[in-house]
């Protein structure tokens, strides 16, 4: 199934270059988790980011489905 | 006396007598400095029903015990006096380098009384101060005003101003210094226009003494090489500055959009930092002494937004840029840079404009009115608003009201997205429950400023809160509130002192910052006093708040936040649920079911009764 993968400022440079405004479209197995599809990029998996499902605060281990959106950031206070 | 100069300069600017006085130690460290100080002078000696705009309101600038020490950004003060937007409090915060320059001239604090026959303005250079005239440069904008003065005193002189907005009164006028920072809010710069008081130049050699010099220095290198080495952290703000955060409040559908009809905005990647950053950024511009450095200066080299400013940073791009639907970001820049020139707070300016373009396209305002199309996205017309506000020209004259003032004038007041009339920033609370909470009981009316809950609901710092609930909201928001009383009385910007809440232990950014006022002073603050003083400050502030009739029935939300739910993005359908957690608020707060602080708080807080 295919579903999106959004990171932003920083976190960016963690990206492939196909990737247009920080969005890049992945190919993934039925089952794959928030977790699983975020743990493919070179971000910390921990509070030093935030990672939500479609917006929304969810648990890490949700499975996704079909055009799912996963963004992640850097904790850090702003403006 | 260590830290603290414990000296104060007031000015009668009807006589042009200048005084100085002394601050009693207790009271120093009873209020902590900065705007626990200035609201303890403001309640005392002032009524707080008078006119914002005449002689009898009081106008305070105030440094607090760590500005102009080696602390890690302790080069801030405050604005602070009765708002003519709000009819509420006033106090609004800047960095630069003016707060640092101030308080080398050897006073904390300046206290501005009365009203001057003609235009002057303030020169300190330690002991040499005078009331100096300023028809030369009435009319200029904030830069020439910079360059003039500068160039008259010396170059060694820092400059804080007012440009043709606070002159003409427009009440979302700004006190500009450095040229670019601005202590934005609630209209402080028509209150210094209605003064006749164009502009302050300090300078002088008088830095505080340190209690403890050698343990605040390793203090504060200990805290830079953190900011420094926290690369994840740190490298946002150092790259972007806060221009990456609509990508991050786009994401959670909580981006003011045309005015707050929409939470998402589909032009986001044309405004965003990336773009900004690729296209016109130059460098880095930090305040003084700070190790984060989210200033910026840009230019847009070339066409008809051609121009050389600072910014935009976020709450620019969410309130000229989207709030008015707006996905040009040459015009979006040179807005900016508008803004700053004549001195004027985006938000408010932003957010005005966003209202009179829903009301033009919902037909409750003309063409005819305001003498020209006023679509959402149109960024030309949006850019001759700015300077029609500035003027008071033509229907500028309604604009530089505020939105609520003009949602009213023509019908509608119910689309004006305010509380206690002032503008909300960039948080859409249907999405972030607690700003909700936050902006409905503010001293100063909506701003994140007075305790950025966004922090925790938002960006996940320091641990990320579901922002669509109101569990535990009103616990947050208390502590948010007494944490930013504490910030904005010290003399820190919130930036680098809420690094130390990089910590699931709610009191280490008390405990950090009650040592670096003890390295100061030497007042021998435990962590829980300096919080406790922290609360005092945001009480006294909410007693003032009802003594100018800003009663806590005006603890509130605008329309669109309690009945119109967002209609798109990951907060579809939420309206904030602002009765489930304003009880529980008050309680924790030591205040009545009805808002007002009982008896009980105000002794054990040491406050007065009446």
């Amino acid at each position: 199934m295919m579903i999106r993968v959004k990171l932003i400022a920083n976190y960016r440079e963690a990206l492939p270059p196909e990737a247009k405004h920080g969005v890049v479209e992945l190919d993934v197995p039925n089952g794959t988790t928030v977790y699983d599809a975020i743990s493919r990029f070179d971000i910390p998996l921990n509070d030093e980011s935030v990672i939500v499902l479609n917006g929304l605060t969810v648990d890490m281990n949700t499975p996704l489905v079909e055009g799912d959106m996963v963004t992640a950031f850097s904790a850090i206070a702003g403006g | 006396m260590y830290g603290w100069h414990l000296r104060i300069l007031r000015v009668n600017l009807t006589t042009h007598k200048v005084t100085t006085e002394d601050v009693d130690p207790k009271i120093a460290r009873d209020y902590l400095g900065g705007r626990g100080w200035a609201i303890h002078y403001l309640y005392k000696e002032m009524d707080p029903m008078v006119d914002p705009l005449s002689p009898e309101n009081v106008l305070i600038f105030a440094t607090g015990p760590l500005t102009a020490t080696p602390a890690p950004t302790g080069n801030r003060y405050m604005v602070v006096t009765k708002s003519p937007l709000t009819g509420a409090l006033a106090h609004s915060n800047s960095g630069g380098e003016f707060p640092t320059w101030m308080k080398r001239t050897g006073f904390d604090m300046y206290i501005f009384e009365g009203k001057s026959p003609e235009p002057v303005y303030l020169f300190v250079n330690e002991d040499q101060i005078e009331v100096r005239p300023a028809a030369h440069v009435w009319g200029k904008d904030v830069h020439e005003t910079t360059d003039i003065l500068k160039a008259e005193t010396s170059e060694e002189a820092r400059v804080a101003c007012i440009g043709q907005a606070g002159e003409n009164l427009a009440l979302m006028a700004a006190i500009m210094n450095d040229k670019h920072r601005a202590a934005a809010r609630s209209g402080v710069g028509a209150v210094m226009g209605s003064k006749n008081l164009k502009a302050v130049v300090a300078m002088g050699n008088k830095n505080p003494a340190l209690h403890n010099p050698e343990e605040m220095r390793a203090l504060s290198v200990d805290t830079s090489k953190n900011v420094g080495a926290d690369v994840k952290k740190g490298s946002n703000m150092r790259i972007y500055g806060t221009s990456y955060v609509p990508q991050v409040t786009n994401t959670l559908g909580i981006l003011p959009t045309r005015n707050f009809l929409q939470g998402t905005f589909e032009g986001v990647n044309n405004i965003d930092g990336d773009a900004l950053k690729n296209q016109y950024l130059i460098r880095h511009t930090p305040c003084y002494r700070c190790p984060l450095s989210c200033g910026r200066l840009t230019e847009v080299p070339d066409g008809p937004y051609k121009g050389k400013g600072e910014g935009p940073e976020y709450e620019t791009i969410s309130s000229l840029g989207t709030g008015c639907g707006v996905s040009n970001l040459a015009a979006l820049v040179k807005a900016n840079y508008l803004c700053n020139e004549y001195g004027m707070d985006t938000i408010t300016t932003g957010m005005t404009i966003a209202v009179a373009m829903e009301m033009y396209e919902k037909g409750y305002i003309s063409e005819e009115v305001i003498g020209m199309p006023l679509k959402f996205g149109d960024h030309d017309a949006m850019i001759a608003m700015i300077r029609k506000m500035a003027y008071r020209e033509g229907f500028g004259n309604d604009l530089a009201q505020g939105s609520y003032r003009l949602a009213e004038k023509y019908g509608h007041p119910e689309l004006a997205v305010t509380t206690r009339k002032q503008e909300f920033p960039g948080y859409d609370p249907r999405g972030s429950q607690g700003m909700g909470l936050l902006y409905a009981t503010s001293n100063k009316g909506a701003s994140h400023m007075e305790g950025d809950v966004a922090y925790e609901e938002v960006f996940g710092v320091p641990v990320k809160e579901n922002p669509l609930t109101t569990e535990g909201k009103p616990e947050l928001v208390k502590h948010f509130e007494d944490s930013f009383a504490l910030m904005d009385s010290s003399g820190l910007c919130v930036f680098v002192a809420i690094r130390y809440a990089f910590n699931k232990d709610r009191m280490i950014l008390p405990q950090r910052l009650a040592e670096m006022m003890n390295f100061s002073t030497g007042a021998g603050y435990t962590p829980e006093e300096a919080l406790k003083a922290a609360e005092r400050v945001y009480n006294l502030e909410r007693m003032f708040l009802i003594k100018a009739g800003s009663v806590p029935e005006n603890d509130t939300l605008p329309y669109r936040m309690l009945h119109e739910p967002l209609p798109d993005g990951p907060a579809k359908g939420k309206v904030v649920e602002l009765d489930k957690m304003l009880p529980e608020f008050y309680k924790l707060r030591g205040w009545d079911e009805k808002g007002y602080p009982t008896k009980e708080k105000l002794i054990e807080l040491e406050l007065p009764l009446n």
